[in-house]
């Protein structure tokens, strides 16, 4: 045990508040929706197609408030643009900040163009919306989708808060969090307008397949931070990560898609609610490993063992 | 057309490189009166922090932070030797290091965080939008951000500047003119570390054998955040002063960390694929 000066924090306690993990969770879920859905357009069947592509509404939609979160996080919103002063891809945020410009356009004009597939959008806009490339939008949507659900970990990842920093996983982590929130969304859409039990029984599957490597990767990055993870895994925020964001958000949607069955009327009511759960769990997630990484950069053993081995 | 773009950004040329500046603080010599916390405060304008008492011995400053630039640390220890209980103090001037390899420069995603001709690091006030990113990056809990309630600076990142306005004038920085016992000393970064080298061998020789240099090239600490242009002759472990053995620097995990994502995102991706492959017959 090594003796520092008096109980005093090595480093400094990060100075961001709420905006941060809601502003996570939403582009994750924007991201994790748009890939969904272009995965559908690319490889699914029709009725995947048809349904999936509600996807890019839920992506547009969830992209709006997150410009706006971050610039609020700001300590000078008002300088909100130095941003994009310059391109440092060596900086995560100069990164982040470059990726969310590139995919809200895109998210906007893939969802324009299946607003005009569908009716909603009419007369000259409809037109201009008919003219959108598809395919480009969705493989360039995808792409900028992946760095933006996949940046957010690696952000908090570069610093020196423990519980951040100890693990080379968190990224993995929220990547996984933003895909079944995501994917969890499209579910949740496909449900509520009626789509045919195959379709709904495949998007289950997909959201299962990020739940399960959201469970997998988050046991690693628990393993690997090691007494560093404790401000998460015990105490305030013991109860909000294991019951929240394990329990509900991931186990609880798990097991509902494993055992829902045949059942029609009662495989699409609980279809519904494991969907909310495990979009409810990924906020629960971001908010719950953000928030003790504020406790963990208190923590001056935690530090010294960050920078002894 | 370069030239027309510079003009219409505002660009300026960077000034010509001078000789690298930067501080030795000499613990050793260090009696804990505060003078460079005050002359800092005062050539810099930095409000005060309150009238907080800690508790622990006459450190009542805590740490750096947005408008505390230097930090008078008080160890006091204690330790049985033979039948006799022996006490000591030991007194250090903190300060921001100017790393080679600055982690908060590299967080920084405006381009507010310099290195300046002096090959220290500087923060651009009129460029900083308070994103926050450099503060917890800093392995040495440095840099801070003001709150956005303040009455100073509001809302941007702030920590030592070396003085740079001092040094644009030839002048000695603020902290290093008002040291009474030259624990602070500044100069060229290659002559400070002669005089260091000089120095830890003078203590050697007079039995301190604990005494050690901390930010020097050699140094262990040096492996990822490179040489400190403001290191320390300590007379302890570095962890008795609050600092890390081994300071990280986050840019040597990144990649690493960005694969892992990546495996996740494109793992799913092809899993997904299938799934959905698997609806289309």
């Amino acid at each position: 045990m090594t003796e520092g000066y008096y109980d005093y924090p090595v480093v400094r306690r990060p100075v961001w508040t709420w905006e941060v993990p809601a502003y996570f969770w939403l582009g994750g879920m924007a991201a994790g929706a748009f890939l969904t859905a272009s995965l559908a357009q690319t490889v699914g069947s029709a009725d995947d197609r048809r349904v999936a592509a509600d996807g890019f509404y839920v992506a547009a939609l969830a992209i709006v408030p997150c410009a706006p979160l971050l610039i609020a996080d700001l300590g000078r919103p008002q300088r909100f643009h130095h941003m994009l002063r310059i391109f440092k891809p060596m900086s995560p945020m100069n990164l982040g900040a470059w990726t969310l410009t590139g995919f809200t356009p895109l998210a906007f004009a893939r969802a324009a163009s299946h607003a005009a597939d569908t009716g909603l959008l009419r007369g000259p806009f409809r037109a201009l919306a008919k003219l959108a490339p598809r395919r480009l939008l969705e493989l360039s949507g995808s792409l900028l989708g992946l760095v933006l659900a996949g940046y957010s970990g690696v952000l908090l990842g570069a610093t020196n808060v423990p519980l951040w920093a100890k693990s080379k996983l968190l990224g993995g982590v929220f990547m996984a969090s933003a895909l079944s929130s995501g994917s969890a969304a499209v579910t949740l859409q496909a449900a509520r307008r009626g789509a045919p039990d195959a379709t709904l029984h495949r998007l289950s599957t997909v959201e299962s397949v990020a739940s399960l490597t959201e469970m997998a990767i988050l046991t690693g990055y628990l393993m690997q931070s090691g007494k560093a993870a404790r401000p998460l895994t015990t105490g305030r925020f013991a109860a909000p990560f294991w019951l929240g964001a394990v329990g509900v958000g991931a186990l609880l949607p798990l097991l509902v898609h494993r055992f829902s069955g045949r059942d029609q009327g009662a495989m699409r009511s609980l279809t519904t609610v494991a969907a909310v759960c495990t979009m409810a769990g990924s906020l629960v997630l971001r908010w719950s490993i953000f928030e003790a990484g504020k406790v963990s950069s208190e923590d001056q053993a935690a530090s010294f063992e960050l920078s002894s081995d | 057309m370069i030239d027309g773009y510079k003009r219409l950004m505002n660009l300026e040329e960077p000034p010509p490189p001078k000789k690298a500046k930067g501080f030795f603080t000499d613990t050793s010599l260090c009696i804990g009166c505060k003078a460079c916390e005050v002359a800092c405060k005062q050539w810099n304008q930095l409000p005060a922090d309150g009238f907080a008492i800690t508790g622990n011995s006459y450190d009542n400053t805590g740490h750096l932070g947005a408008t505390t630039w230097r930090h008078v640390q008080f160890i006091e220890q204690a330790k049985a030797n033979g039948d006799r209980q022996e006490e000591r103090w030991l007194m250090m001037s903190d300060v921001c290091k100017h790393c080679a390899n600055a982690a908060c420069l590299e967080a920084c995603p405006t381009g507010a965080l310099v290195r300046t001709e002096f090959d220290t690091v500087y923060v651009q006030q009129d460029i900083c939008n308070g994103c926050g990113f450099c503060v917890p990056a800093c392995p040495f809990g440095v840099i801070d951000r003001v709150p956005k309630e303040s009455t100073f600076e509001v809302g941007t990142a702030h920590k030592c500047t070396l003085c740079y306005d001092r040094l644009k004038d030839d002048m000695t920085p603020a902290c290093a003119k008002s040291c009474p016992t030259a624990s602070i000393q500044f100069g060229d970064v290659e002559e400070l570390r002669l005089r260091a080298r000089q120095r830890l061998g003078e203590l050697r020789e007079r039995g301190e054998s604990k005494a050690r240099l901390y930010g020097m090239p050699e140094g262990k600490e040096a492996t990822e955040v490179g040489p400190l242009h403001a290191f320390f002759l300590l007379l302890d472990k570095p962890e008795a002063y609050n600092l890390p053995e081994v300071p990280r620097l986050p840019r040597k995990t990144m990649a690493e960390r960005y694969g892992w994502s990546a495996a996740v995102g494109i793992g799913f991706a092809m899993m997904a694929a299938l799934v959905f492959r698997g609806g289309r017959r």
